[in-house]
C-alpha cells in the first residue's frame, strides 16, 4: 500500500499533500485541545503497535502480499484526529528510515492510510450509532474496519490511475487490482480491529470511555466498568 | 480521586509492557513466518518496468541494517524501532497538551 517515488504524477502527488496538510492542521489542532494525559501512553502503545503489525505480510491473492493498516484501530480507540497523527509518525518514520514509501508519495500515503483509514471507520461508527443506537456493535466495527481497507486501497488506486502517463494502466486497472487484493487484507482488519476491541473493553474499559467515537454508546455508557475506572 | 489516577497510571504503564511484548513478537514473526512481501504496487509496476526507487536514500532500506546480512540485524532493528515509535508519539502527544495548557 505505500507508494514510492516515481509513481505519482506531480500534479496527484501535490493535490495528496495539499489535502494531508489540511487534515494535520485540523488533527494537531484538535488534540492539542482533547488528549487527556491517561491517552498519552495508551496513544504510544497503539502506534508502536500497529508499525509492528505493518510489518507481517500476509499472503492474499495470486501470490500477492498484503500489511494490515491498522487505522480502524487507531480512529476508533484515540478517536480520528490523534488516529490521523499517530499513523503519521509511522508513515514518515517508515519513509525517511527504511524507505518504505517515497518522500514525494508522502502526502498520498498519508492520505490514503493517515486520513481515510481512520476517518471514515470512525466516522462509520458514529453513524451506525445514530441508526442502531449501539446494537451489534461488533459488527460494525468490522464492516467499518473492512471499510476503511478497502476504501483506502480505491483511494491510492485512484490516485496511480489519475497519474498517466507515470503510471500507465489507467484508472480501471489500477482500482480494481488494489480494491479486490486489499478486500481480502480487510477481512483481517476487521477481525484483528473487533479483537483488539473486545480485549479492551473487558481488560481496560476506561481506555475505550475515553474515545471520542465510543463514549457516546450506550454499551459502554451503561457498563458499570467504565465507570469504575472513569475519575 | 488521586488514588483512581495513580491505579490508571499503573494500569497504563502493565498495558504498555504487555502491549510492547506483543509487538516484539510481531517484529519476529514479521521476519520469520511472513517475510515474504510482494504487494500488488510491487506486481503492477515490475509489468511497467518501474523501479520504484526512492529519491531519498534511507538508512535502513527494506527494514535491513547495511553492511550486517541477518535476520537478527531486522529483528533488532525493528525492535528499536518500535522503542522510536513509542518515544516520538510520546514526545509529539506531550508536546502538544503542553501547547493545548499554554493557549
Amino acid at each position: 500500500m505505500h507508494i514510492p517515488d516515481g509513481f505519482l504524477s506531480l500534479p496527484i502527488a501535490i493535490a495528496a499533500f495539499a489535502t494531508t496538510i489540511v487534515f494535520w492542521i485540523v488533527s494537531f489542532r484538535k488534540v492539542k485541545n482533547s488528549l487527556d494525559e491517561r491517552q498519552v501512553p495508551i496513544m504510544g502503545l497503539l502506534t508502536a503497535l500497529f508499525f509492528a503489525a505493518q510489518m507481517i505480510n500476509y499472503p492474499i491473492l495470486g501470490g500477492t502480499t498484503a500489511h494490515l493498516l491498522g487505522g480502524a484501530s487507531l480512529g476508533i480507540i484515540l478517536g480520528p484526529y490523534a488516529g490521523c497523527i499517530s499513523m503519521s509518525i509511522i508513515l514518515v518514520l517508515q519513509c525517511l528510515l527504511f524507505g518504505d514509501g517515497g518522500i514525494t508519495a508522502l502526502g498520498a500515503n498519508a492520505f490514503n492510510m493517515g486520513v481515510v483509514s481512520v476517518f471514515v471507520p470512525a466516522l462509520l461508527i458514529l453513524a451506525f450509532n445514530k441508526v442502531t443506537k449501539g446494537r451489534g456493535l461488533f459488527a460494525w466495527i468490522f464492516i467499518s474496519a473492512f471499510a476503511a481497507d478497502f476504501l483506502s486501497a480505491i483511494f491510492a488506486g485512484v490516485e496511480l490511475g489519475f497519474s498517466v502517463p507515470t503510471f500507465q494502466y489507467g484508472i480501471k486497472i489500477a482500482v480494481s487490482a488494489m480494491a479486490i487484493n486489499h478486500s481480502v487484507i480487510g477481512v483481517i482488519e476487521g477481525i484483528v480491529t473487533v479483537v483488539l476491541i473486545a480485549t479492551l473493553l473487558k481488560v481496560r474499559p476506561d481506555v475505550l470511555s475515553k474515545s471520542s467515537i465510543l463514549k457516546d454508546l450506550p454499551f459502554f455508557k451503561a457498563s458499570n466498568r467504565v465507570e469504575q475506572w472513569s475519575a | 480521586m488521586k488514588v483512581k489516577g495513580d491505579l490508571v497510571k499503573s494500569l497504563n504503564r502493565k498495558t504498555v509492557v504487555v502491549g510492547l511484548a506483543l509487538a516484539a513478537v510481531f517484529v519476529v514473526i514479521g521476519n520469520f513466518v511472513f517475510s515474504y512481501a510482494l504487494e500488488t504496487l510491487d506486481v503492477q509496476a515490475e509489468r511497467l518496468g518501474l523501479s520504484g526507487e526512492n529519491v531519498l536514500e534511507a538508512p535502513f532500506p527494506e527494514y535491513t541494517i547495511p553492511g550486517f546480512d541477518s535476520i537478527w540485524g531486522s529483528v533488532l532493528l525493528g525492535i528499536a524501532s518500535l522503542f522510536l515509535i513509542f518515544t516520538v508519539t510520546i514526545v509529539v502527544a506531550n508536546l502538544l497538551k503542553k501547547k493545548g495548557q499554554d493557549s
